[in-house]
């Protein structure tokens, strides 16, 4: 048939004006393929809950005041809001069903505090929702905004919201909200104390960044209220009566004139994931407000990979008895020559073999995955490959994923399975029921391993950009320029790894914001290297292997990162169908000279002992106790959300013994992690991700070492956790 | 000086217009690159594509008779245009009706038990598995049926969701179908189908069957939530 004119696969079709937006990392996230409202389109099947609108602290609200509203349970919302002299950038997380997270840049303009012509400053909040809206009761929502920064923002709020559809002759839908208001939303119209208590104003420039437990729901409180009116599809107003005098940008600094209490808006439902809002504000002002919103759950353009063929079946015995002859194993070369057939058929799928052993009834492949994101799916093609190569008496199939030298695990699979629940109704669920998940030994013997694995070198040059937030002066300054990597690998485990970077533009050096550390500067001298064009990020020899049973152990030296080096050596140990793990880490490093390959006369011994677990539904905890960089003993606390596809948002804290004085603005170290895979955006296979940590303020309290290679995430990747959430994987 | 800065900028230049490359394909570097590549591809790909969608192609005469092997017509009505797939695998398992796997000229596939869309692959938020066994039972005997239609859909990454939809099969009587210059006694069964939280999810697939065979000789089927519906026409059995 040559008449093809074309593909049944759906293309995304930029086609909007959103999506002319390029290349900017945000403007990516807000790319949508067009996906038309029809009974059975994405949004029906995958269950998408209506979003609630944001307001302008980028939590779902009304204007200046929050709604009860939760976002869909994963959502991402991006809010940039302005008005009356301040910028307000917000991210907002709905990390679980009931609780959100937010994490917002500030920038006002003209305002009278610690001497900035533009104050700047970070905040976080967290929302609960303690009661889900039903027919009679309203949603119910308690909220603390700006609960551990320097606290101009600082208030707490428990607020209801009832939605109202269909009802009286109007179209579309009504919200109505009320709420009652603590700190700076008492600020307005207090009714009295309830909870009692002084609350002392804000004063600007204090270190901030505890928690002010001691301050929550105390002092005055005020009421708010508004209602939202959701005409049609695309077009909202709202109204509300505000508690917020705005006592510092109005009052003490006079940047506007506060001469309503009564805020009105309209807001347009650009696309799917984007709405733009114009609002008259305090009965002086005007201001609008862009709201970004994603889910991470549903992929930019949803993966697509060149299928496998179909499961090769085998004739019946008793149709044909000579196939299933085992005298092939007599003949010694069969392994070498069943070897070579597979090696071609598995690198057309991203996959390496290292070895193949094989008898009259049983076979164990080890190999490696450099395409899949998701195991599963490498082994679901690990065992097609098999099928269609290996003689008709071999029944049991081994598959091993080895990662580095580490053999994660053991997945078998019956043949006479694999053939025949391919097409079976519950594919996917049917076959995890027969196959089995274990330990694999360190090394296989009598295996025929593929010659051409050692010695093995791989390079890569491409561009580079890093960042630099929140310094006052500039709260995004950039580096970019030409990063080349090699890695070489003399024999299993063993890697010899660098890169360097050239610098082509930036302006990270050029800031003046020196350390004013107190302790040993380890990470504030960061504009110091900054300031090289030329630099050896690292330049390594690591060699890893599992020294027994359920553990894997790595060891490096050389130049680990950017501002150490030294040695660095860890043990992990974590059974196939363990959720907990347990590691140790110890490190010597010495601190690197700002600019070429010397070190400067600090060097510390840090190490931590780490316990990592697996909670239900995407959930993972870790715990790092041990002693950091500048030498002070501590722990860091991280929990992540990882989602199926392989996005993860994460938040963590240190506390160590480094007095808050001593560790300057933040009073200790504090941050969010995300992960992107790239596939999420380009839909094709790949193991590639995109990262960021975000931290309020970098200091030297509670920093840990950047060793390349760290030894979890490698070796989850392969585990029964892993394995299951992407299952359906093995048919794709 | 400003030559010196000329030079970095078209050195950086030459990079991204190289768009990164290394011997090591799971280069992250090169990745980014790629996406940015695609990312151009797109634009471009967008700025010379004629307004609207492909035109459904329509298949001669001619071109019926020198097909030697069985060959599928697929109208993807969201997408637009027309594609023809090869059967390239044939089987019967433990569940009710005759399995093919077809695939598409960009080696996607289709997967069809007794006529029904029952997976897919390679197309992107795939249908991976599919419980459609009261829909085939029908078919197979061109008449009226009901029950329930279990889809694990893919969920554009590697995981799946299930979706189960309650069903029902009407026979609307004869209504012969016309594939060109040949012409097929057939009858019109047609499936709705609604589930999911307050039946927000509604199907509805049509059949035209040829009694007695229970050969499917034209459809339109559900895809899954990514792709719309296809037509399906059977050109050669």
């Amino acid at each position: 048939m040559s008449q093809a004119k074309g593909s049944i696969v759906q293309q995304i079709i930029w086609q909007s004006m959103e999506k002319r937006l390029g290349y900017a990392f945000a403007a990516v996230l807000a790319c949508a393929t067009s996906v038309s409202a029809q009974s059975a389109g994405v949004e029906q099947i995958f269950n998408v809950p209506d979003r609630p609108s944001l307001n302008f602290y980028g939590s779902p609200g009304l204007i200046d005041m929050p709604t009860a509203d939760a976002l869909p349970d994963g959502q991402f919302a991006i809010g940039v809001s302005n008005f009356g002299g301040s910028t307000r950038t917000t991210l907002t997380f709905q990390a679980t069903p009931r609780i959100s997270a937010s994490f917002r840049y500030v920038g006002i303009k003209d305002l009278n505090i610690a001497g900035f012509s533009t104050y700047r400053d970070r905040s976080f909040d967290v929302r609960f929702l303690l009661n889900k809206e039903s027919r009679l009761l309203p949603a119910v929502t308690v909220g603390l905004q700006d609960f551990a920064g320097t606290g101009i923002y600082a208030g707490e709020y428990i607020v209801a919201t009832k939605t109202f559809e269909g009802r009286a002759r109007l179209p579309g839908t009504i919200k109505v909200t009320a709420g009652l208001g603590w700190g700076r939303l008492a600020s307005s119209g207090a009714i009295g104390t309830p909870f009692g208590g002084n609350r002392p104003a804000f004063v600007g420039g204090s270190t901030g960044g505890k928690p002010s437990y001691d301050q929550w729901f105390r002092g005055n409180a005020a009421p708010f209220a508004g209602v939202e009116w959701q005409i049609n599809d695309k077009w909202g107003v709202k109204a509300e009566y505000s508690s917020d005098a705005y006592l510092q940008e109005a009052g003490a600094s006079g940047i506007f004139t506060r001469k309503s209490r009564f805020n009105f808006g309209a807001e347009y439902q650009y696309s799917e994931r984007v709405r733009v809002g114009a609002y008259y504000l305090y009965g002086s002002e005007f201001g609008v407000n862009v709201q970004l919103q994603l889910n991470p759950k549903r992929a930019l353009t949803p993966l697509r990979s060149t299928p496998a063929n179909p499961v090769t079946q085998r004739p019946s015995r008793a149709a044909n008895p000579a196939a299933w002859t085992t005298e092939w194993v007599a003949n010694e070369a069969s392994s070498g020559i069943l070897s070579d057939s597979i090696k071609p058929k598995l690198e057309a799928e991203g996959l390496t073999l290292e070895a193949l052993q094989v008898t009259a009834n049983k076979a164990e492949l080890r190999y490696r995955n450099g395409r899949h994101h998701a195991t599963s799916v490498a082994i679901g093609r690990v065992a097609r490959v098999m099928a269609a190569s290996l003689p008709a008496s071999v029944e049991t199939f081994r598959i091993v994923t080895v990662e580095n030298n580490l053999a994660l695990s053991a997945v078998t699979i019956r043949r006479s399975d694999l053939e025949s629940l391919e097409f079976d109704p519950q594919a996917a669920g049917a076959l995890l029921a027969v196959t089995g998940i274990g330990e694999a030994a360190p090394n296989l013997t009598n295996a025929t391993f593929n010659a051409d694995l050692y010695p093995d070198f791989a390079w890569s040059i491409g561009p580079y950009v890093s960042q630099s937030y929140f310094d006052p002066d500039e709260p995004l300054r950039l580096d970019g320029g030409i990063k080349v990597a090699g890695t070489y690998s003399p024999a299993p485990g063993w890697k010899i790894g660098g890169a360097m970077t050239y610098r082509v533009f930036g302006n990270i050096g050029d800031s003046q914001r020196l350390s004013n550390s107190r302790i040993e500067p380890v990470r504030t001298n960061t504009i110091l290297y900054a300031r090289n064009d030329a630099v050896l990020e690292n330049l390594y020899i690591s060699k890893q292997w599992k020294p027994g049973a359920n553990t894997y152990a790595r060891a490096t030296a050389g130049y680990l990162e950017r501002m150490f080096g030294g040695i660095s050596a860890e043990v992990l140990w974590k059974p196939v169908g363990s959720r907990l793990a347990l590691g140790v880490e110890g490190n010597y490093v010495k601190q690197r000279a700002f600019s070429g390959l010397g070190f400067q006369d600090y060097s510390v011994a840090t190490g931590h002992a780490s316990a990592y677990y697996e909670f239900a539904d995407g959930y993972h905890g870790q715990l790092d106790v041990g002693r950091y960089l500048a030498g002070d003993a501590g722990a860091t606390l991280t929990l992540t959300r990882e989602f199926k596809n392989g996005w993860r948002v994460g938040g963590f804290f240190t506390l160590t013994d480094v007095s808050s004085a001593d560790f300057g603005e933040g009073s200790f170290d504090k941050g969010i992690h995300l992960t992107i895979p790239t596939s999420w955006f380009l839909g094709t296979a790949g193991k590639q991700t995109v990262s960021t940590t975000i931290r309020p303020t970098q200091r030297d309290g509670g920093a840990r070492l950047n060793v390349p290679g760290r030894l979890y995430e490698q070796v989850r990747s392969g585990h029964r956790g892993a394995l299951e959430q992407n299952w359906s994987g093995v048919w794709e | 000086m400003i030559f010196l800065r000329f030079l970095k900028f078209a050195a950086l230049g030459l990079v991204l217009v190289l768009g990164g490359c290394g011997s090591d394909k799971s280069s992250s570097d090169k990745q980014l690159a790629a996406a940015a590549g695609q990312v151009l591809a797109q634009i471009k790909a967008k700025a010379g594509a004629p307004k609207g969608k492909a035109p459904v192609v329509q298949v001669t005469a001619k071109q019926i008779d020198n097909t030697k092997i069985p060959a599928l017509q697929v109208n993807p009505e969201t997408r637009g245009g027309s594609d023809f797939l090869k059967r390239i695998a044939q089987r019967n398992d433990a569940t009710p009706g005759t399995v093919a796997v077809w695939r598409t000229s960009d080696n996607a596939q289709l997967i069809i038990r007794g006529g029904v869309l029952v997976g897919s692959r390679g197309i992107g938020g795939d249908i991976i598995s599919s419980e459609a066994t009261p829909t085939v039972r029908a078919i197979a005997g061109a008449r009226a049926g009901q029950g329930e239609r279990r889809y694990f859909m893919s969920d554009g990454g590697s995981s799946d969701v299930e979706v189960v939809l309650s069903c029902d099969i009407q026979n609307l009587g004869r209504s012969d179908t016309r594939i060109v210059h040949q012409s097929y006694q057939t009858i019109h069964l047609r499936e709705n189908c609604v589930g999911g939280a307050g039946n927000r999810i509604g199907i509805t697939n049509e059949y035209w069957v040829q009694p007695g065979s229970g050969i499917v000789r034209r459809s339109r089927q559900w895809a899954g939530p990514y792709s719309g519906y296809f037509e399906l026409i059977l050109l050669k059995n």
